[in-house]
């Protein structure tokens, strides 16, 4: 296996400069969407199937009782324990070598599955139209730039980012430097904290928060749903193996009822005679 | 997306090279390398490896060679006859020879030293290069603290190679690297680095669509160009001669576009 990377995203770095959402956009050659004004600078109220990542601008009163103006770039977290993953029933989603996670779309049949169990709400459905005029589904998401990582380069996302609020390297060092940082910020920003939730099994994306994760709209402790880990960690294998059970059955009656029928009209035959 | 046209094969030839090459350059005694750097000789485009005084042990070079051979023939098993000859043509004269000719870089040297022995014309100067290339870098190395710039026209400061390779790094400060020597030296943005052209009105930069990472710049004064890579893009940076043969689509591009690896001022009387 590569090593293993980690984005780190510092949101007390980010001024907020969108450059992120517009390299992602570029690499990926995703099409604009007109979007109506949500009375903030903020341009989506979340990511879409063609913005993979969006820049929250949030205002905070902080414990001081002053106006905190924070932002966070937000995307797909990569979890090493990934709900999406689990739901998928055409296996459809899988980890690479770098621990990101990604959509094989000739595979998606566009359920929605992944959609309503992402803990983090970054995946979505885009509609298509083949050329009957009918219309078919595909989740779309970040990708974490796997196609740049294949070739030793780092996230666009990461390689815009002007105020070096992002990073993208090795886990372990990552992590280090997240921890470091929330100490040097403590003064500033009490509640800052990492962010590296351990109920997904850690995340891809690993970040410094200036405050609770609940002000960024995030959940204190993302869960895989218990439903998903029934379904991907029993039901399925236990559905494989009934349908096993009953190919075998059907498979086993056929044989049996040929060497049955085959003795009955061997019977029959000397009947004839 | 791909990021070189170059074989994986051959990039880990080049690897296997290069390994070979950090190897031994351990091996060399450090005080067998002694500049004797001259400022003004060097302000005029001297290279400081000509400056230097090198004790370069024959018996190290030969055992180099066989050991070139040995991986060449490993790697190409229909080399090993071709190689085979090389060593028993090298005495103590032939190698000084060899290195002082391959320091200058004399191709009709070696092609006439390979037609006299019936060698691949290749073969001589690619051995005598990739042996010689340790020392140079050693030099490069205990005197890099004295290189900060060159001089436009004058190649690599420390051994002359033509300046064909930049990397940026940090904030976007330019950095040339030599991909022989792997010297580095610091270098204005919007420079040419053949003619010293700065002028922004006739530098101008070629890209490759879906090449994020990498830039031609090249001169409209004296049709030269230099390969601009972001290395900050990079996860984990290669050395700067891997990254000279990875951009070879570079060079071809820049070079049918009628721009040349030298550039040259036309003189008119």
């Amino acid at each position: 296996m590569a090593t293993e990377y980690v984005k780190f995203v510092d949101v007390t770095k980010c001024d907020g400069c969108r450059a992120c959402m517009v390299a992602c956009k570029n690499w990926n050659d995703l099409p604009a969407e007109q979007q109506d004004f949500l009375g903030s600078a903020q341009s989506h109220a979340k990511t879409t199937a063609d913005t993979w990542n969006v820049l929250q601008y949030i205002e905070h009163e902080n414990s001081k009782g002053k106006l905190d103006y924070l932002f966070r770039h937000s995307a797909c977290f990569h979890c090493t324990d990934a709900a999406c993953e689990k739901v998928c029933p055409e296996n459809a989603i899988s980890y690479t070598d770098f621990g990101t996670v990604v959509i094989d779309h000739e595979k998606c049949v566009g359920c929605g599955y992944c959609v309503n169990n992402c803990p983090f709400e970054v995946i979505s459905l885009k509609e298509y139209v083949d050329k009957n005029g009918d219309k078919y589904r595909k989740a779309h998401k970040c990708t974490m730039c796997t196609d740049r990582l294949e070739e030793g380069l780092q996230p666009a996302c990461v390689t815009t980012c002007h105020t070096g609020a992002m990073e993208f390297g090795d886990k372990a060092a990552m992590i280090k430097k997240a921890e470091e940082r929330v100490k040097q910020i403590k003064d500033r920003y009490p509640n800052a904290m990492v962010y590296n939730p351990k109920g997904v099994g850690g995340t891809h994306t690993v970040y410094v928060l200036a405050e609770k994760p609940s002000v960024y709209g995030l959940p204190e402790n993302p869960k895989v749903p218990t439903s998903a880990v029934l379904w991907k960690d029993y039901a399925q294998p236990l559905g494989k193996m009934m349908i096993g059970a009953t190919t075998m059955g059907v498979i086993g009656m056929f044989i049996s009822s040929r060497i049955i029928n085959k003795g009955k009209q061997d019977e029959g035959g000397d009947s004839h005679e | 997306m791909k990021k070189t046209i170059v074989s994986k094969e051959y990039q880990n030839l080049q690897k296997d090279i290069i390994a070979l090459q950090e190897n031994w350059k351990k091996s060399i005694n450090p005080d067998s390398i002694n500049p004797e750097l001259d400022k003004a000789a060097m302000s005029a485009g001297v290279p400081a490896a000509a400056l230097t005084s090198i004790n370069f042990e024959i018996s190290l070079f030969l055992q180099w060679i066989e050991e070139i051979n040995v991986l060449l023939s490993k790697n190409n098993p229909e080399l090993e006859p071709k190689l085979a000859g090389v060593i028993t043509l090298l005495n103590e004269e032939t190698v000084i020879r060899w290195i002082d000719e391959a320091f200058s870089f004399n191709s009709v040297y070696f092609a006439s030293f390979a037609q006299e022995n019936g060698l691949d014309e290749w073969i001589p100067q690619f051995l005598a290069e990739t042996a010689l290339r340790p020392y140079l870098q050693l030099t490069a190395e205990k005197i890099q603290h004295e290189v900060t710039h060159a001089i436009p026209g004058a190649g690599c400061p420390v051994c002359g190679e033509p300046a064909r390779l930049a990397v940026l790094e940090d904030e976007g400060k330019k950095v040339m690297t030599c991909p022989r020597c792997l010297a580095r030296w610091h270098a204005k943005r919007i420079e040419c680095a053949h003619c010293g052209n700065d002028d922004h009105n006739s530098i101008q930069f070629i890209t490759i669509e879906g090449d994020s990472s990498n830039q031609i710049q090249v001169c409209e004064k004296c049709t030269g160009y230099i390969k601009v890579i972001d290395t900050r893009q990079y996860l984990s940076k290669p050395s700067a001669s891997m990254l000279d043969l990875n951009s070879i689509h570079l060079d071809f591009v820049a070079q049918e576009q009628g721009y040349q690896a030298v550039g040259e001022i036309k003189q008119t009387y």
